[in-house]
């Protein structure tokens, strides 16, 4: 209420009330007259003039921003104005779909397996075609045995 | 409907010039808020210009649910209130230690008494800004719109985003630092 009274806020009935108690209350007399010497203090402050181009600056900003949201969406604005709805829904959906379809989780992980089969067959394949190379080889000194080679 | 919720309800039906009256109508009180939170008058009008763009961007979502000088320094508040903490304070305590460049010209006669009232009147004043700027950063701002908006309570509460009781709160104990710093001014 001492605020208020010191903002010039209160009431003129409410004024005469406070004004009564401070007469005879000292702690609210001296709060007063503190404040009232802070909001002096504060009238003295005077804020600097606003640039004179002020004005002119906020709106050759603006004419930016407009000119370049502009360009930006001129090609869309006929389409954006009779159907912006289901276009937005649509470039949502497909953004949406190529999210999903570029998150690693949504691949099914082919290539493990795949590489796991190789890693197991190789070997085989190799011993398999080994036992063939030293069966043509034994097949090869039964028909000709003077021309065999020793080192194989 | 306040009138100047009804004019920015012109400003998202296309209407510039309604605009332009909203601008010619705040720019002085926004730009003084400013000025006054950040005491460096070029970041304050940088920041009011945000203020205002920020005002026009928002023209098609624009919704009346408030007043709008409410909604106008609650931009004004943010913005001032970011910059402070990004550090743009360093440069308001060296704005604090110089020569006040930026202060009202005044205009100064040769004769002797009117130099000393001018001294007498800049050291006034460079007491009060450093007493302002010595407040924590809500404070301040409570104090700005309370004095120099002449805001209610209630609207303040609004633009700092807390309740009645607690803007009560930090003015007087805002308040209490500055009778505590400048009372022997009276």
């Amino acid at each position: 209420m001492l605020l208020a009274y010191c903002s010039r806020k209160l009431d003129p009935e409410s004024t005469a009330i406070l004004e009564d108690h401070i007469r005879i209350c000292p702690a609210c007399r001296e709060f007063a007259s503190g404040q009232q010497a802070v909001w002096k203090a504060l009238d003295a402050w005077e804020a600097t003039p606003v640039s004179a181009d002020f004005d002119r600056r906020l709106y050759q900003r603006i004419d930016r921003e407009v000119s370049w949201w502009d360009l930006l969406m001129r090609p869309f604005r006929p389409l954006l104005l009779r159907q912006g709805l289901p276009i937005a829904a649509a470039v949502a959906l497909v953004i949406g779909a190529g999210v999903l379809l570029e998150r690693p989780g949504a691949v099914p992980p082919a290539s493990a397996p795949v590489s796991a089969q190789v890693d197991v067959v190789a070997p085989d394949q190799a011993e398999h075609a080994l036992q063939e190379m030293e069966m043509m080889r034994e097949f090869n000194r039964l028909v000709h045995p003077d021309t065999a080679d020793p080192k194989m | 409907m306040d009138y100047d919720a009804e004019l920015m309800l012109r400003v998202k039906d296309g209407d510039g010039a309604s605009f332009g009256v909203l601008l010619e109508k705040h720019r002085s009180s926004v730009v003084h808020f400013l000025y006054r939170m950040v005491q460096n008058h070029p970041v304050a009008e940088e920041l009011a210009q945000e203020v205002f763009l920020r005002v026009y961007r928002s023209r098609s979502t624009y919704e009346p649910t408030a007043k709008f000088t409410t909604w106008l320094f609650r931009i004004a508040t943010h913005l001032a209130l970011n910059a402070l903490r990004d550090g743009k304070n360093e440069r308001l305590q060296e704005h604090l230690d110089d020569d006040s460049s930026d202060m009202p010209v005044r205009q100064i006669s040769d004769s002797r008494p009117s130099v000393e009232q001018f001294m007498v009147y800049q050291a006034r004043l460079d007491e009060v800004r450093r007493a302002v700027a010595t407040l924590p950063e809500k404070q301040r701002a409570a104090v700005l719109m309370h004095k120099y908006e002449e805001m209610e309570y209630s609207q303040i509460a609004r633009v700092l985003n807390c309740s009645e009781s607690a803007v009560k709160s930090l003015l007087f104990r805002a308040y209490e630092t500055l009778r505590a710093r400048l009372a022997h001014m009276a």
